[in-house]
């Protein structure tokens, strides 16, 4: 018995270094070419490592653009949106999961329905109203919409406060808790798992948007992160180091981010006794 | 319809229909965030985008309406429209399973107690924080045919690999692998649903000798299925959408074996300069997506299981 | 207590970031700021060209003190850009451009500008450049820059080789001999590449050297010229140096490029303009330039790819956007321009660049650039291209060009007529 337990043990062992390879792979290779002198970038067979560090590249690489700026700008917007997602998205999983009213299950197929037109065909008149809006060239374009919940996160926060028993708000509404209450005080704690996720979610993708800063955006000092590193890729001319590398610095971030929230998102649900 | 969405009346909801006007009020302040936001930022441009499938507008210059036309031309005149509809049907036939069952099983090899699982539910997620152009050219140089690492590694065991990205077999091949590296955030979604599954009910069926694969379908899949329902619908919604990689890598080629239809929708907008005609294409997707997606939920009462549903049933 | 600190200290966080994302100047909006007038100026490029252009706005900038040019970089996403922000009415005031075709009736006509502004002296520019930002005889751009297309080869490969290096006047046959030679399989290198996926535009210098064509002179007819056995021909020698094994199979998008494969010294030869100029220096890559090979005893023709610069018919400043075109267009922004060719003669008689022997062949292709490119010829030749490109990426591909182009020129008969 004990036998076969070590046995399934290293096996699972195996298994996981086996799949960190796969998935680190790409990474490790994004960031040994961001490491390459420009004689080195394309060559055959592919070297895995420099022969030589250029290390400088990193800085070359940060100080080519405003990058600090464009830093501050990524880091407004995703603290901004992400607040703002957790607030109004939960707010409405809620409304949607746990109460009976009329018209619910209609609204909730056009909260689904939203998330299926492309927005290519929606951003021109998008563009229009953010402009009478004056949002144009201003963060505000990416933060705002943000406060006012997401299709993605309320399905998902939906589809967990579904699977909560209900015994647990009988017991505190007879305790005499109202609604905002057994949301606040019962609830939140409960999902708080999948609130992290959320964050970690929405984290990474305002991190990554380059659509949304490239459309409303116009100015260099408004731009994020992202802007910054498509200024590495032009019509004619390719800076792959330099791609690389900042590409490299900015996942930094949300790797120490996930690093941090993992744990929450694993246990959290455990601790604050879900059973 | 109905049944489906809906929670079965339960004592609570009864209770509410007693009270006062006010807490009718109740759920719509809830959920008033999102339909603000809906009536604000969504509808106008939904709208919008509605009407101007009517119209054929080529951005730049003037709108003129021209009816139905849009939609005529794209069912009669326009091979490209059925094309691209059959590549991503093809994609989204062996994506959409494959990264369900995919992501489930890497997160229930992540949820074993393990030392190091934090190192490795963040190896595991490296993949979908890389983003845009990089990412793109890290698939170039792995998948290149003559010089990319793929290949390279393959003919070190003695075999030689295709042309991946200039081969039109193997390109949408290559397309669903790239794809499956980002599952990162089914994994995790699986991962949190995994974690919510009271550990009682696996000790209690192991007193009974229950085996592990008993326990996989008789516990794990019915009290994971709001997941994997969320999980499926998103997918087949991202397997629609799927955009950026084909634009990115192939471009959609080779002759146009990985021309998706988000990509036809786009580039019609913005290579072509036809935002009604591209209007039109994003609502036909739109009923498309929309149908499969009813179609999910419609089944859904058939093998989704609500903790409060079972728990009233008993 | 330790828990409302970190509440008190979040909510301190919010209150200064979203002050800090309010407080931000709406420049675009009112165009002024710091009591300067805003001018938007958008471009695709970047890296040092980028530089560049920063410099010349800055330099624009000290010479009209209350003016702020706001240098807009989007790179690759340019078009997505530039036409989302048309479609909403709120486009740049000055921006790059090369697709007149698509783009004149959102642009304004520059005739009267130039003619009340005699000192640009519009007989400076190479003539021929202005044909391409010209619709129906109306000038909506001024050139910025301009590269014609030749041949670049690897020094070290051809004396490995022990092969003269190409001279003018050099056929295609003698290509093909010389990419043979240079061909190593084992060693995965190739004597020329071939993008699968070709921007059409970029093969015209081929076909016409062949005297074929994609579309007739008036713009009128593609059945005899789409489909002409020169262009065949023409087309159908590309596809074959791939089927014969002398020219590596290049892919679209982020793949491998050819630069790419040259940069790494397993490409003899490619067809490129001035561009990669710099890349191939930095890789450290012995090499030369030549003008490209013709067809036996036929002309061999060149092709232009120029960009301009041109004012957003919705501009609410066109004065001033006309001073800033107007700027750029001048002797001393075209002197610090150095990433592509010079557009004033004045700045080449000065410059000597023509001299470079690594510059020369551009210039040779230039007075060799004397047809009209398709797209400039007929105003639905984005849909006539959409079904041109299938059938030339097909023939890459190593299918037979013939009937391609027969299927091409079919189904975009419709195009034509209209």
């Amino acid at each position: 018995m004990k036998r076969k337990k070590s046995v399934r043990k290293s096996f699972v062992y195996g298994l996981l270094i086996a799949l960190s390879l796969l998935f680190l792979l790409p990474f490790f290779w994004m960031v040994m070419t961001s490491l390459k002198g420009p004689e080195e970038l394309s060559q055959f067979p592919p070297k895995l490592f420099p022969s030589e560090w250029h290390f400088e590249n990193f800085a070359k690489a940060w100080n080519s653009q405003p990058f600090n700026l464009f830093l501050i700008n990524s880091l407004i917007v995703t603290a901004l949106t992400t607040i703002g997602q957790i607030v109004s998205s939960t707010l409405v999983a809620y409304g949607f999961a746990r109460f009976k009213f009329k018209g619910r299950d209609s609204l909730f197929i056009i909260l689904l329905a939203t998330m299926m037109i492309p927005w290519e065909v929606t951003m021109i008149p998008q563009y229009m109203e953010f402009n009478l809006f004056g949002w144009i060239n201003t963060l505000k374009a990416l933060i705002i919409p943000s406060w006012f919940g997401s299709a993605f996160y309320i399905f998902l926060l939906r589809q967990f406060i579904m699977s909560i028993p209900k015994e647990l708000d009988e017991a505190a509404r007879i305790d005499g808790a109202n609604v905002f209450q057994i949301y606040y005080k019962i609830y939140l704690p409960l999902v708080w798992p999948v609130i992290v996720l959320i964050a970690v979610f929405n984290i990474l993708g305002s991190w990554n948007d380059y659509l949304g800063p490239l459309i409303f955006l116009n100015d260099q000092s408004k731009y994020t992160l992202t802007l910054g590193l498509a200024q590495f890729k032009g019509v004619h001319d390719v800076n792959t180091s330099g791609i690389m590398a900042v590409t490299f610095l900015i996942s930094i971030v949300p790797l120490v981010i996930f690093f941090l929230a993992q744990k929450k998102i694993v246990e959290g649900a455990q601790t604050t006794g879900l059973k | 319809m109905k049944s489906d969405l809906s929670v079965n009346i339960t004592p609570s909801s009864i209770q509410l229909k007693r009270r006062n006007k006010w807490t009718k009020l109740i759920p719509y302040l809830f959920i008033a965030p999102w339909i603000i936001g809906f009536v604000v930022f969504t509808l106008g441009p939904l709208l919008f985008s509605f009407v101007i499938s009517f119209f054929d507008w080529p951005i730049v210059g003037e709108r003129k309406f021209i009816g139905f036309s849009n939609y005529i031309t794209m069912f009669t005149d326009d091979p490209l429209f059925w094309h691209s509809l059959w590549v991503t049907v093809k994609f989204a036939l062996f994506f959409v399973p494959i990264n369900i069952i995919l992501a489930l099983l890497l997160a229930i090899l992540l949820n074993q107690k393990v030392k190091g699982s934090s190192l490795f539910r963040t190896f595991f997620y490296v993949p979908s924080v890389i983003s845009g152009v990089a990412l793109a050219m890290i698939w170039g140089t792995v998948f290149d045919g003559e010089y990319g690492i793929l290949n390279y590694l393959l003919s070190l065991i003695g075999i030689e690999g295709p042309n991946w990205l200039n081969s039109t077999s193997w390109a949408l091949v290559a397309m669903v692998i790239a794809s499956l590296w980002g599952q990162g955030t089914m994994m995790l979604i699986f991962l949190a649903g995994l974690k919510n599954i009271p550990q009682d009910l696996y000790e209690a069926a192991e007193i009974d000798g229950a085996g592990k694969i008993f326990q996989f379908f008789k516990i794990t899949v019915p009290l994971l299925s709001p997941t994997i329902l969320f999980n499926l619908i998103m997918t087949i919604i991202g397997a629609f959408q799927q955009l950026t990689l084909a634009l990115v890598l192939t471009g959609g080629g080779p002759l146009q074996s990985t021309y998706f239809y988000a990509m036809y929708v786009y580039e019609n907008a913005f290579k072509y300069f036809k935002m009604g005609y591209s209007s039109a294409n994003a609502w036909i997707m739109f009923l498309i997506v929309l149908a499969l997606t009813l179609l999910v939920f419609k089944s859904s009462s058939m093998w989704v299981y609500y903790e409060n549903e079972v728990k009233n049933e008993k | 207590m330790k828990k409302k600190n970190m509440w008190f200290s979040l909510i301190l966080a919010v209150v200064v970031l979203v002050m800090s994302a309010c407080s931000s100047n709406n420049a675009s909006v009112d165009g002024k700021k710091d009591g300067k007038t805003v001018l938007r100026f958008a471009t695709w490029d970047t890296g040092d060209t980028l530089k560049i252009q920063q410099d010349i706005a800055k330099a624009f900038e000290k010479e009209n003190k209350d003016v702020k040019v706001q240098v807009e970089a989007y790179g690759d996403g340019f078009d997505q850009k530039i036409a989302a922000s048309f479609g909403a009415k709120n486009p740049p005031d000055v921006m790059y451009m090369w697709d007149f075709t698509t783009y004149h009736q959102s642009l304004e006509p520059l005739d009267s500008f130039a003619q009340k502004d005699p000192d640009i002296k519009m007989d400076d520019f190479y003539e021929g450049l202005f044909n391409y930002s010209k619709v129906d005889d109306k000038l909506y751009g001024m050139p910025a820059g301009f590269s014609t297309m030749v041949v670049y080869y690897n020094k070290k490969l051809f004396d490995e080789y022990q092969i003269s290096y190409p001279k003018e006047g050099w056929t295609w046959d003698e290509f093909r001999e010389i990419a043979k030679k240079l061909t190593d399989k084992s060693k995965k290198q190739y004597g020329f590449a071939v993008s699968s996926e070709p921007d059409t535009y970029d093969l015209q210098g081929l076909v016409w050297s062949n005297g074929g064509s994609f579309i007739s002179e008036d713009g009128k007819k593609i059945d005899g010229a789409m489909n002409s056995p020169e262009t065949v021909e023409a087309l159908q020698l590309y596809g074959d140096m791939v089927k014969d094994g002398i020219a590596v199979s290049t892919g679209g998008k982020n793949q491998q490029s050819a630069s790419d494969i040259f940069k790494a010294g397993k490409l003899g030869m490619l067809i490129n303009g001035i561009w990669p100029i710099q890349g191939y220096k930095d890789a450290k890559i012995d090499f030369g330039t030549a003008m490209t090979p013709s067809f036996g005893s036929k002309p061999v023709k060149g092709l232009i790819a120029s960009s301009s610069i041109s004012i957003a018919k919705d501009s609410k400043q066109k004065d001033l956007a006309w001073k800033f075109v107007k700027f750029f267009s001048s002797e001393q922004a075209i002197k610090m321009r150095t990433a592509d060719l010079p557009v004033r003669k004045s700045v080449v008689e000065v410059t000597k660049v023509n001299e470079d022997p690594l510059y020369k062949p551009f210039y040779t292709m230039l007075e060799q650039a004397t047809n009209t490119p398709a797209f400039l010829l007929n105003k639905n030749w984005n849909e006539v291209n959409r079904n041109l490109s299938a059938a030339i990426n097909a023939a890459m591909l190593g299918q037979d060009a013939k009937p391609l182009l027969d299927k091409a020129v079919k189904e975009s008969e419709k195009y034509i007529a209209k």
